[in-house]
């Protein structure tokens, strides 16, 4: 039972990820630096492509003297190779009670949407030869196939913070829906930069949760846990609890910049493929 | 029992609770309702907005309301309250509870039981001794008069049924005597009165002294109801003469009386009006003989009871003739034997039996016709003149014998010899008839020319001889006299029983002229006189024909006639036993055969309390009302409470919902008021002006419409009734036109819109109702339709020929019928290329909306006759044809040529 599900999500992720062709478009365009997996870094390094010849210094080995070249003239070079290396990109959405949740039949669980976005994203990545990583995962998922394992492997996933052995400088994508009180956050994110990564940071709510429709006396249960808040009118609260909540989410963007995370929000009644998009360029971009 | 203006409460105490609704008020306005549970993530962003204790919400107020209603409600009701609680009479002593269950009783029986019952809850709330006496008990039945528990006396009164004869007042008083002797001590009396005298008027006056004598009497009567009784109808030739009889009201009446068949068909309805006090109201009824054979039952409507019941048997249909000559050898010898035509003309339609009078005589006899033979035994005359005294009907035809010795059993003196006009030795010519006069029974009938009369007997002129003559000549001599005597009557013709005086008896006439003169006798029941007649099933208080009751006992065929109405023999059928089943031997004993007219009885007596039957309003329970208001106010209050909840939330679909089904209806009425006729397909009628005729049309066509669209791919509107000259015709495909017997010619813009109507291709279908087996239904329709459409632009006209697309438009149908069948049916004779070949009239007697027609719930209120199911089908079938003839045209005449086609390409 689980099994299938988890091959239906994997299924519609390929699927949402075949279906964006603007996406495509702009991949191909840059097949050579942002879809290649492998990719050159416009800088000499270690690497299989030739990158130029320069005179040789002292100080360099005598190893990498190309002879052949040098025997042409009277100087000596010394052949410098492309500096390559594949991007490896860490993938993390949050699951818990919270997260399974909706206001309506007709909409994703929150949950839901961070996987499917999560997959979309991956399924573009791994046609580009990326490295992924997940949270607590033992090792890296490259190849178009790699997508099914992943999916599989979401229900394990760490708690965030947890994955110390990321290598340095890859990229995070954190999808969550960051109700968490703000120094949670700010702990979490704080470990993650520690260890060098840089990402983006995607707040992913149902519209119930911004739009507060509630009418009447109702006790409010946190699924979470927390203690319940018996409202007696929530019709009075409702501009309160926007504001609150554009607060939280100010404050959830103004602690991810300095850590180097981008912050962006994403409901579940609109497309997924807005934020696939979004996200997509964002990467792209840095 | 508690009382409050006009509720009781049966369980007063209950009331103490309704202090309690204060302790309720209090409670559920500390108490908020429960909130409704929503999980929700951001839990902790409100938590932080919320203050630390939330107030209980009060309850609005009215919510409040609502529920205390509720709680109020279930109480009250649970007290059991009783709207206008019958008080009783407020003593305490023994009742005498007196119902007339006579035939009157029948039109108000059931508010009679209730107020009956009303009274007996009463007593029994007060544990009072009732005794119930009914004046018209069954036989057998009356027991000695008791004081019972109330509970006893409304089981007896449950089964009670309204009798179908005469309360017996007489045996009423003799048990209130015994009462009143077993029981020392004043009770009071309660009398359900039916207020009429029943022709023993001391009796009555005496019952009613005595119930006061005895205690308080109060009488209950039913306000102005009429109390109606169908009298003895009278034959009156070939009309019924029809009696209503009435205790007059004061309110005046519409009345039908329904002439039923052996089946239940309902053959003939009259309908009469009876003015503001009338005591009575007749009307005739006149029907072929035929049809009039087939009534067995006579009845009012509405229904009143046995006393508007009124069963025909035999007497009222048998009339034996017989016939005698002077010499009987050689009477019957063909052509020249004195009662050759007489054989000839009377035997289709009645009995007839030959010998000489005597012999005749001493069977029951209606008509004696004698063929010029004298009277010369002086006693056969006085049996004669007996015989005509009590009802017979004395027929004689003149010749050479009564010439020479005319005898005194003669409507009027005659001279000795006889007249010849027309011969060798006179000048004179043969006469021919006049037109007969008003007053005759041959009256309508048209004398044909050629109908002469060369010798005759001639009568002694006198002043009555005038008013004697039913027939005379065209010079003034009398041709036919008669005259009464006693119950009966002397018919004279003046002219032979064979063509040897005149050549009358060979005419169609003279046929004519025999059945009006044996219609006009009286009718004659059969049986041996001292035959015991079983009760073969018997009518009940309220009309209805059922198995006779216990006590109903046989009654010998004599007495029959002079037999009353009683216990020990129920009005109904009697019949000899074993012979169950034939109706020709059946007799009738009938309620009103000899009721008196009804009276309404003089002043009771002063000390009488008088009420009015259901004035008052009956007792009525109001507990289940109540608690079915605190149910559906609970229903309410939970709908508000799930609201304030947000449970439950009305959905904003529903009120455009309700808005557009509250707007349907609306919306249908007004296309419905608007639309003209030409959005739809559908049938008319021309309006006749008669209101029953006009109504069967119009469910005639609706049931016709009805079949069409069930059985065919036509879809046709409810009918419409039209009046040509104002109505636009040319939406109708097809006109259904009744001609009525005193249908106006129609006026010039009427005429100029129907033969419009037909040159455009519309069908009139033409019906003057009186064709085939409905012969002499509608007297007068053809003279009325040669007047009706004189200036008609009606094409010539030719029998329905066997392969007309009218037989083959959609079923093949050999014969056109209706109500009636075996007429013939007309249509165009030539083929008119312009409209299709479609004839533009049909014309035809058998009623047909009549067959088509269909009341309310769906049954066919006009017997098709002969009868049968299959007659009615074939009814719709001709109209399915017809209205595909209308629609389609000659469409189908193409298969008429089938045959044709095949054989030319065989060749």
């Amino acid at each position: 039972m689980a099994e299938a599900a988890q091959n239906a999500l994997t299924a519609r992720a390929e699927a949402l990820g075949v279906r964006l062709p603007p996406l495509v478009v702009k991949a191909e365009r840059i097949a050579a630096t942002v879809m290649q997996g492998v990719h050159g870094r416009r800088r000499s390094g270690q690497g299989d492509e030739f990158w130029q010849f320069r005179p040789y210094l002292p100080g360099d080995a005598a190893s990498r003297v190309d002879w052949r070249q040098s025997a042409r003239s009277d100087r000596v070079f010394i052949r410098e190779t492309e500096w390559e290396a594949a991007q490896t990109v860490a993938l993390w959405s949050a699951r818990g009670p919270g997260m399974v949740w909706r206001s309506r039949d007709a909409l994703p669980t929150k949950q839901e949407r961070a996987e499917l976005l999560l997959l979309a994203l991956a399924a573009l990545l791994l046609r580009g030869g990326e490295r992924l990583r997940a949270f607590g995962a033992p090792r890296a998922f490259i190849g178009r196939a790699a997508l099914a394992p992943l999916a599989g492997f979401l229900p394990e996933q760490a708690v965030m913070p947890a994955d110390l052995c990321l290598p340095r400088h890859a990229r995070a994508l954190l999808f969550s829906d960051f109700l968490a009180p703000l120094e949670e956050t700010r702990a979490q994110l704080a470990a993650l930069a520690a260890q060098g990564l840089r990402g983006h940071v995607l707040q992913i709510l149902d519209p119930a949760e911004e739009t507060l429709p509630f009418a009447g006396h109702i006790r409010f249960e946190d699924p979470a846990g927390g203690a319940p808040a018996p409202i007696p009118r929530i019709e009075a609260l409702r501009g309160a609890y926007q504001a609150a909540l554009a607060r939280h989410r100010e404050g959830l963007a103004a602690l991810a910049l300095p850590l180097g995370f981008s912050f962006a929000t994403h409901r579940t009644d609109q497309p997924p493929e807005l934020a696939l998009l979004a996200l997509f360029q964002r990467l792209e971009g840095s | 029992m508690l009382t409050l203006g006009p509720i009781g409460f049966a369980d007063p105490w209950l009331l103490l609770a309704l202090p309690a609704l204060q302790v309720l008020w209090w409670l559920l306005r500390v108490t908020p309702p429960a909130p409704k549970r929503q999980i929700f993530p951001p839990t902790g962003i409100l938590r932080e907005l919320q203050p630390a204790e939330a107030t209980p919400a009060r309850t609005p107020w009215w919510l409040l309301l609502l529920r205390l209603m509720v709680a109020g409600l279930i109480i009250l009701g649970l007290a059991r309250p009783i709207w206008q609680p019958s008080a009783g009479t407020g003593q305490s002593g023994p009742l005498l509870l007196v119902l007339d269950d006579g035939w009157a009783a029948t039109p108000d029986w059931a508010r009679r039981m209730a107020s009956a019952q009303r009274i007996l809850e009463a007593t029994k709330r007060e544990a009072r001794p009732v005794a119930l006496l009914t004046t018209a008990p069954l036989q057998g039945e009356a027991d000695p008069l008791s004081f019972l528990p109330a509970e006893e006396a409304a089981a007896r009164l449950a089964v009670l049924r309204p009798k179908p004869w005469v309360p017996d007042r007489a045996a009423a008083l003799a048990s209130v005597m015994a009462l009143r002797a077993g029981n020392p001590g004043s009770f009071e009396s309660l009398f359900l009165f039916d207020g009429l005298d029943h022709g023993a008027g001391q009796d009555a006056q005496a019952f009613l002294a005595a119930l006061a004598a005895a205690g308080p009497l109060t009488l209950m009567q039913a306000p102005a109801e009429p109390r109606r009784v169908l009298a003895p109808p009278i034959l009156e030739g070939d009309r019924l003469r029809l009696k209503l009889v009435q205790a007059p009201v004061a309110l005046p009446g519409q009345v039908a009386i329904l002439a039923r068949g052996g089946d239940g068909a309902s053959l003939a309805r009259v309908d009469l009006a009876l003015a503001p006090g009338a005591g009575s109201a007749e009307a005739t009824l006149q029907l072929p003989s035929e049809i009039r054979n087939q009534v067995v039952r006579l009845e009012l409507e509405p229904e009143a009871g046995a006393a508007g019941v009124f069963l025909l048997d035999e007497s009222f249909r048998r009339r034996p003739v017989g016939l005698a000559a002077a010499d009987d050898t050689g009477a019957d010898a063909p052509l020249i034997g004195p009662l050759f035509y007489l054989l000839r003309a009377l035997d289709p339609f009645a009995e007839l039996r030959r010998g000489t009078p005597e012999a005749l005589l001493a069977r029951r006899l209606s008509v004696l016709i004698l063929a010029d033979r004298e009277l010369a035994d002086p006693k056969e005359r006085e049996a004669l003149d007996a015989w005509v005294r009590q009802g017979g009907t004395l027929i004689r035809f003149a010749g050479p014998r009564l010439a020479a010795k005319p005898d005194t059993l003669l409507p009027v003196p005659l001279r000795a010899g006889e007249r010849q006009l027309g011969g060798m030795l006179t000048w004179e010519k043969p006469q021919t008839l006049a037109p007969f006069p008003d007053h005759s029974p041959f009256a309508g009938l048209i004398p044909p020319a050629e109908v002469t009369v060369e010798r005759q007997v001639l009568a002694e002129p006198s002043p009555r001889l005038a008013e004697r003559s039913w027939a005379r000549l065209a010079d003034g001599t009398p041709l036919v006299t008669a005259e009464a005597r006693g119950a009966g009557r002397i018919v004279l013709f003046h002219v032979t029983a064979q063509a040897a005086w005149s050549n009358l008896p060979l005419s169609g006439l003279f046929v004519d002229m025999l059945r009006r003169l044996v219609s006009l006798s009286a009718g004659v029941a059969a049986g041996e006189p001292d035959q015991p007649l079983a009760p073969l099933e018997t009518l009940d208080g309220f009309g209805r024909l059922g198995a006779p009751p216990a006590g109903a006992a046989p009654i010998a065929a004599r007495a029959l006639d002079e037999a009353r109405a009683s216990p020990r023999h129920p009005p109904g059928w009697y019949g000899p036993a074993g012979a169950a089943g034939e109706a020709a031997h059946r007799r009738a004993l009938n309620l009103s055969s000899h009721l008196p007219a009804p009276q309404l009885i003089g002043a009771p007596p002063a000390s009488a309390r008088l009420e009015t039957l259901g004035g008052e309003a009956a007792e009525r329970d109001l507990g289940p009302w109540l608690l079915a208001a605190a149910f559906a106010l609970f229903l309410l209050e939970l709908i508000a409470a799930l609201g304030l909840r947000g449970l439950w939330r009305p959905r904003p679909f529903a009120l455009p919902v309700v808005l557009l089904l509250a707007l349907v209806p609306l919306q249908a009425f007004a296309q419905a008021a608007d639309g003209s006729a030409a959005l739809a397909t559908r049938l008319a009628y021309i309006q006749t002006g008669n209101a029953a005729v006009d109504e069967t049309s119009l469910s005639g066509l609706a049931g016709l419409s009805d079949f069409v669209n069930r059985h065919t791919a036509a879809a046709l509107a409810e009918p419409h009734g039209v009046t040509a000259g104002q109505d636009d015709l040319s939406f109708y495909p097809l006109l259904y036109w009744p001609i009525l017997p005193d249908a106006p010619a129609p006026s010039a813009t009427a005429v100029a819109a129907l033969n419009e109507f037909m040159r455009q291709g519309g069908i009139i279908l033409m019906d003057t109702r009186d064709q085939g087996s409905g012969e002499g239904m509608s007297p007068g329709a053809r003279a009325a339709l040669r007047r009706v459409t004189r200036d008609l632009a009606i094409p010539p006209l030719i029998p329905v020929p066997e392969d007309h697309v009218l037989n083959r438009a959609f079923y093949l149908l050999n014969e056109l019928p209706g109500r009636f069948v075996g007429g013939q049916v007309w249509v165009a004779r030539d083929q008119d290329r312009a409209n299709d070949s479609v004839s533009p009239v049909i014309l035809g007697g058998h009623d047909w909306a009549a067959a088509w027609a269909m009341d309310r719930v769906g049954q066919h209120p006009h017997a098709t006759i002969p009868g049968g199911v299959r007659q009615r089908l074939l009814a719709y079938r001709f109209g399915t044809n017809l209205v595909m003839y209308a629609l389609t045209g000659n469409y189908k005449g193409d298969q008429v040529h089938v045959p044709a086609i095949l054989e030319r390409l065989g060749n």
